[in-house]
């Protein structure tokens, strides 16, 4: 790839949004109208292609009724955790 | 109640033309969000641009032919018109291709899409200096190697071919690299 488009490639950071969404029940374009950001975008941070900032991680962590640390980490998740 | 589009003058877009390729309002649209598609438009933007970068040398073209003078002029104007409203539809099939992110205003936008239009906007930047470079030996070298000898209005096409680079560019950058737009 020509540049990434992570904020730091060497950290990546790690996250449970799509375990989260379907838990609820919601598609991604509801999740990105909740947060207010494009559909794809959700689809980025679920590849974990693209790290959000400490904003966009509030407001999905509230949408999703979790805390940001359960849904964020620096260290994979374990499955089903 | 009917809601005024708003105009955006410096970037030349509108918001609701923003809004429409952002949600797919138009699913006409649909082929172009395949990245091969976006990248085959992108490869005939630049031969686009070479084209037009080189019209200085359509009159060598044109004697190369042996066309009468009345003929190669028609010849010459009509591939000239021909290849620049090529390269405006081109260029506004491109903004589409890339929803129109590397034009819109930060307000229209997410913060990824404000992420990677910024880094478009940064290599098309060091991309159009080495382009200015290369002309600039170009033009420096060029008459002594007997490789380019501009007259009257040749220097023409290059600033129109630099025009349409510094518009393009961006929208080139991420058409070509984005995976999903």
């Amino acid at each position: 790839m020509l540049f990434s488009m992570s904020r730091n490639p060497e950290e990546p950071v790690y996250n449970r949004i799509e375990e989260a969404r379907t838990a609820l029940g919601l598609t991604r374009q509801e999740l990105a109208d909740k947060v207010g950001v494009h559909y794809q975008t959700i689809g980025y941070l679920e590849r974990e292609e693209y790290s959000p900032s400490l904003v966009l991680a509030l407001r999905i962590a509230k949408a999703l009724n979790q805390e940001v640390s359960e849904l964020f980490s620096q260290t994979p998740f374990k499955k089903g955790k | 109640m009917f809601k005024k589009n708003k105009i955006y003058w410096f970037e030349g877009v509108t918001e609701k033309g923003v809004k429409a390729l952002l949600n797919d309002e138009n699913p006409k649209y649909r082929w172009l969000r395949q990245q091969r598609n976006r990248r085959i438009l992108v490869i005939l933007m630049a031969v686009g641009l070479v084209l037009i970068s080189m019209g200085s040398y359509w009159p060598t073209l044109k004697t190369n032919l042996n066309l009468s003078p009345e003929v190669g002029v028609v010849v010459y104007s009509v591939t000239a018109i021909f290849v620049i409203l090529a390269m405006v539809g081109g260029y506004s099939f491109l903004r589409i291709a890339v929803r129109s992110i590397a034009d819109a205003p930060d307000e229209l936008l997410d913060e990824r899409q404000i992420a990677v239009r910024n880094t478009s906007f940064r290599y098309a930047y060091f991309i159009l200096g080495y382009v200015l470079m290369g002309l600039m030996v170009l033009m420096f070298f060029g008459p002594e190697l007997q490789m380019f000898k501009p007259e009257g209005n040749d220097g023409s096409y290059l600033v129109i071919a630099i025009f349409f680079t510094c518009a393009a560019l961006p929208s080139m950058i991420l058409a070509w690299r984005e995976r999903d737009i």
